[in-house]
Formats: C-alpha cells, sequence, structure tokens
C-alpha cells in the first residue's frame, strides 16, 4: 500500500514536468498543424546547456534559465520562419516529421560530438533529500521539479488566456484564415508559437537535468512518450495533453514501484495502441484531432 | 525508350554481378553488400511509402525482428539457417499485418508517430526479454558458411542480398502495373476518395504494409546471418529506419530505382564518414542535415528531376478539364 502511494506520489511529480514538455507539443501542432519530433532533442540541448553553465561557473542550475530561455525563443521562431514555413502545404503532415526528424538527428550528432555519448548528470545538495510524508518519501529536486513546471504552465495559460498575444495565438489555432481575415498576423504569431514552445522546452532541460542523468540518445525515449501523451490526449488539444501526462505519469510510476522500469515505459506504447484502436481522435482531442 | 532503361538496367545488373570480381579488397566487397542491403530494404519500404504516401520510421523494428526472428531459431531451436530465415520472415509478416491493422487506421503525422513508437516498444522486449534474447549483451549466431573465411562470406552475402534486392524490384514493378498499385496510388493521391470509389483502402494498405515489412525482415534475418552478433540498440535503432526513409526520398519514391538510387548515395558516404571520422556521432549531424536539406529542397528525389515529371498529384490538371469539356461539348 504504501509502495503504491509512494508510486502515485512520483507519477505525479514526473507528470508535470511530462505536462510542461506535451503543452510545448500542442502549441507547434496547434499553430502549424506540425509534430515536432525534435521538442525533445531540444530539451535534451537545453539540459546539456545547464549542465555547461553549472559546471562552469559552479551556479545554480536554474541560473541557466535567463539564458536559454530567450536563446530558445530566438531559435523556435527561426526554426519556423526558416525551415517549417518553406514546406509544401500538400504534404506538410508526413514531410514536417521528417523535417524535424532530421533536426533531431541533427541535435543529437552534435551533442554526442561535443559532450560525448557517456551519462552527464547535474547534482545539487538540495537534490539528495528528501520530504517524508506519512511513510512515502518525496525527493526534494522531484518537487521542485514539478513546482517550475506548474508555475510554467500557469505562465503559459495566463498569457495563452489574458493577454492579445495569446488571443491571437489561439485564434490561428483555431482557425487560421478566419484569423487572417480579422488582422492577425497569422505568420508572425505562429513564428512565435513555435518560440514560446522552445522556451518550455528550455524550461524542461534544465528541470530534467536536474532530476535524471541524461546522454545524448536518451531523447528517443522522450518522443515516444510524448508522442504517446499527446495522442491519448488528442493531437493539439493543450488541457488533454496536460491531463494525459498526469495520467500517463501516475500510471508509469505505479507500474515503475511494481514491476519494472521496462514495463512501466512499456505502459505509454500500450496506452498508445489501445487509444488508436478505440479512439483514434484521442480522449480529450476535438476537431483539430480528427484529420490525424 | 523501352529498350534502352532495359538495356541500362540490364548493364547494372552485370555491373553489379561483376563487382564483388572487381573490388581490390574485402573491404569494399563488405562495403558493396552493406550497400546492397540498404537498397534492398529502401526498395522495400517504398513499395508501402511510395505507393500509399506513409511514411514509416519505423521499418527497423521489422528488420530487428526479422534478425532476432532468425537468430534465435537458429541459436535456440537448432533449425537450419536456410530454414531459419524465411519462416521468421513470415512470422514477422504476421505481426505486421496485427500491426498494421492498428497503424494505418491512423493518417499522416499519427502514423509516423505509430511508427517509431513500434521500433522503441520492440527496443524496449528484446532489451528487457533477457532469458530469451540475451538483453542488452546481445545474441550470437554461429556463423552459416563455417568452411568460408570473412572475406568469402562477404561475397556470398553480397549476392544473396543482391537477389534479395532483384526480387523487391520485381515486385515493386509487377505492384507498380497492378490493379492493386493503381488502388495503392488512388490512396497517395485522396484516400477518401479512392474509398468511395470502391478502393478497399484498409485491406490494400496492411497488405502493403505486411509486403514491405517482409522484405525488410528478410534483410534483418540475413543480416543476423552475415555479422553474426545482434546488439539491440543498433538493429532496433532508429537511425536505420531513418536511413530508408532518406535514400528513398532522395532517389525519389515514385520510381522504381529510386531508392536504389538513393542508397547507392548515402551508404558509401556514410561507411566514409565512418572510416574519415571514425567512431563520432558526428554522422548523425551528416545524415540529419541531408534529410532536412532533401526535404526542403528535392521532396520528389533526384531522378524527379531527370525525367521532368511534374510534381504534385499524378493526374495532371489539364486531363480532367479537357475531360470536362469533352463532356460539355
Amino acid at each position: 500500500m504504501n509502495l503504491l502511494l509512494q508510486g502515485l506520489a512520483l507519477g505525479v511529480l514526473t507528470g508535470g514536468l511530462y505536462a510542461l514538455l506535451a503543452s510545448g507539443l500542442s502549441l507547434y501542432f496547434g499553430v502549424m498543424r506540425v509534430v515536432m519530433v525534435a521538442h525533445p532533442a531540444f530539451l535534451f540541448l537545453a539540459a546539456y546547456l545547464t549542465y555547461t553553465v553549472h559546471t562552469t561557473f559552479g551556479v545554480d542550475p536554474f541560473l541557466a534559465l535567463p539564458l536559454t530561455v530567450p536563446a530558445f525563443f530566438v531559435l523556435g521562431v527561426a526554426v519556423q520562419r526558416l525551415l517549417v514555413a518553406r514546406l509544401a502545404p500538400d504534404n506538410l503532415a508526413m514531410m514536417s516529421v521528417l523535417l524535424t526528424f532530421g533536426i533531431a538527428l541533427t541535435i543529437e550528432g552534435l551533442l554526442g560530438t561535443v559532450y560525448t555519448g557517456s551519462y552527464k548528470s547535474v547534482s545539487m545538495d538540495y537534490a539528495t533529500r528528501s520530504l517524508t510524508v506519512g511513510g512515502v518519501h518525496l525527493p526534494y529536486d522531484k518537487i521542485i521539479a514539478f513546482a517550475v513546471a506548474g508555475l510554467t504552465l500557469a505562465v503559459l495559460f495566463a498569457v495563452l488566456v489574458k493577454s492579445r498575444f495569446g488571443q491571437a495565438l489561439r485564434a490561428t489555432i483555431q482557425h487560421r484564415e478566419a484569423a487572417r481575415l480579422v488582422g492577425v498576423q497569422t505568420e508572425r504569431v505562429a513564428g512565435y508559437g513555435f518560440g514560446v514552445g522552445l522556451a518550455t522546452a528550455a524550461v524542461g532541460g534544465t528541470v530534467l537535468a536536474l532530476i535524471t542523468p541524461f546522454f545524448p540518445a536518451s531523447h528517443w525515449v522522450w518522443i515516444g512518450k510524448l508522442m504517446a501523451i499527446i495522442v491519448v490526449g488528442g493531437l493539439g488539444s493543450v488541457v488533454g495533453a496536460a491531463l494525459a501526462a498526469i495520467v500517463l505519469g501516475v500510471v508509469e510510476g505505479l507500474v515503475l514501484v511494481t514491476v519494472d522500469a521496462t514495463w512501466a515505459t512499456m505502459m505509454f506504447y500500450v496506452f498508445l495502441f489501445l487509444t488508436l484502436l478505440a479512439r483514434p481522435q484521442g480522449f480529450f482531442g476535438g476537431r483539430l484531432a480528427h484529420r490525424f | 525508350m523501352r529498350t534502352v532503361s532495359r538495356g541500362l538496367a540490364l548493364l547494372l545488373a552485370a555491373l553489379a554481378i561483376a563487382y564483388p570480381w572487381l573490388a581490390p579488397n574485402y573491404y569494399l566487397v563488405y562495403a558493396g553488400a552493406l550497400t546492397v542491403m540498404y537498397a534492398a530494404m529502401s526498395t522495400s519500404w517504398n513499395l508501402l511509402g511510395g505507393f500509399t504516401g506513409y511514411v514509416s520510421l519505423g521499418h527497423s523494428a521489422f528488420f530487428g525482428l526479422g534478425a532476432y526472428g532468425t537468430g534465435l531459431l537458429v541459436v535456440r531451436l537448432d533449425v537450419p539457417w536456410a530454414v531459419a530465415l524465411p519462416v521468421s520472415a513470415l512470422l514477422v509478416t504476421a505481426f505486421a499485418v496485427g500491426i498494421g491493422v492498428a497503424a494505418v487506421r491512423v493518417r499522416g503525422a499519427s502514423f509516423v508517430i505509430v511508427s517509431i513508437a513500434l521500433v522503441s516498444m520492440m527496443n524496449l522486449v528484446v532489451q528487457g526479454w533477457r532469458s530469451l534474447t540475451g538483453g542488452s549483451t546481445g545474441l550470437q549466431v554461429p556463423s552459416p558458411f563455417p568452411g568460408l573465411h570473412r572475406g568469402e562470406t562477404h561475397m556470398v552475402f553480397f549476392y544473396l542480398f543482391l537477389a534479395l534486392l532483384g526480387v523487391a524490384l520485381l515486385t515493386w514493378r509487377h505492384v507498380s502495373r497492378s490493379r492493386f498499385g493503381a488502388g495503392l496510388r488512388a490512396i497517395r493521391e485522396d484516400e477518401d476518395k479512392a474509398e468511395s470509389l470502391g478502393v478497399p483502402t484498409g485491406a490494400y494498405k496492411v497488405a502493403a504494409f505486411a509486403l514491405s515489412a517482409l522484405f525488410v525482415a528478410l534483410a534483418g534475418g540475413l543480416y543476423a546471418l552475415w555479422f553474426g552478433s545482434l546488439d539491440p540498440i543498433f538493429v532496433f535503432s532508429i537511425l536505420i529506419g531513418s536511413y530508408m526513409v532518406l535514400m528513398s526520398l532522395l532517389g525519389g519514391v515514385r520510381h522504381l530505382y529510386g531508392p536504389l538510387l538513393g542508397a547507392l548515395i548515402v551508404a558509401p558516404a556514410g561507411e566514409y564518414f565512418l572510416i574519415a571520422l571514425g567512431e563520432t556521432q558526428i554522422h548523425l549531424t551528416a545524415t540529419g542535415l541531408v534529410l532536412v536539406l532533401v526535404v526542403l529542397f528535392m521532396p520528389d528525389g533526384i531522378l524527379a528531376r531527370f525525367t521532368r515529371r511534374r510534381a504534385g498529384p499524378s493526374i495532371p490538371d489539364e486531363s480532367a478539364d479537357q475531360r470536362l469539356q469533352g463532356v460539355a461539348g
């Protein structure tokens, strides 16, 4: 029983990070109908940059954020304007996956060349301690990860709902042509949408560096996990992705403590295939998901 | 034109058969065999990707399963390799039918996601099932030709892969000229319209998926017998799957010889990178950059440039207009 509670708690804490990362993917899909396979690769790029900042200057990994977040925003705008927007629209879905897949390979190769293929990790003294609540151990690093992810998601939602840019972004997601008709500069907004998406990857990368060791090829596992999350949630649904992230995080946590790590990761794919068989549009998918 | 292309094909075939005798050393025979293996695999990939437009990044799953199936039958059940190879390929094909039924329910980006997930799943299964597969330490498969030295084995496998490539090319050509192939092309152009015109799209897609898995699995089985040791991280790597896609796209997915041409460019380039730069990760960057460039600037491939066939729908708009005028007049 205690073990299950432990798994549940860890699952929720990890699910927060999944939710943050999946929200970025939902944004890309929303503004461009593009599945960004390179998102986890950028995540690991951010993790390695955090590692460099931490080891070179010996500062707290979160101090890398003022550097990486703006840089990744600019990078995201550049990826959208220079690469994704140039694709021919008739086969955008497939070609965009291949394009971003190429970007992911490029990043993985560069990381492997610069940092070598061995494991790297950022360990802080607070990461080794844990909070014990009713027999359940909650490591501080996971709690911090969850808090940072939750805070970033909250800011993201606030921007999407309240700000003028958020309105333009949502209008672009809902109906591109109509948005353009009422004066939204959809091209520019789509670029900023990519920028915001990659900025979430920068935050996620720092958090990731804190909670787990990483090596260049580990982004493939994350592609599978994140893709499963957005398919289960319904492509293009930000709320659906967040809910699916927590659910799958909990399932992973429970299987991890009761069976083993292989089956915990396998659960993502099991849910992916079950969703495709039962409800190909996902469980929270809206109008957007039907054609994909 | 037809005699020219047939003559060219015969010339290429003769050159390919003579290659191991012309190659100055066994390393080049080895590189040749590897290239022919990739050519066979990408031609086979093109049975699905070229006709239906469904891009699978996960065909390395079938490669790995074919390899492990053959290896396990030989090692654990003492089946002769000549039996193990086709049996394992047929088992993989049956498995592909099952996966295909689920996978082709979704289109576009979701299909690509499913194909990536398939590789990761198989990798997990093979690494996790330690008692059967040896887990991450790999599986050792005894050589089918113990009497031959390493170089002669490369030669034998060069011809085996060449035969597989020949069969894959003939199958592609046959499908291309059949009603089945026309149905698959209709799926690529407009799946909903094809379905409303009575093309059994679901069954056709599953059949194409399984057929392309069959040859990839055979290539995997041959690879297992050739290399003699299987590393789950390599045979189930997403990189092998992306090589098939890159080669096909680079050469031209709508052409019989497109994937072959792509393989002739990409595989030797990859080997060259390995020699020139050693075992660094920079070859991933090179592959990624080439893929980005091909997708951005040459999605129809090299052959499309030369044959001057226009990009876009293969049914030209003029003919539809002309038909309308014919009806009106």
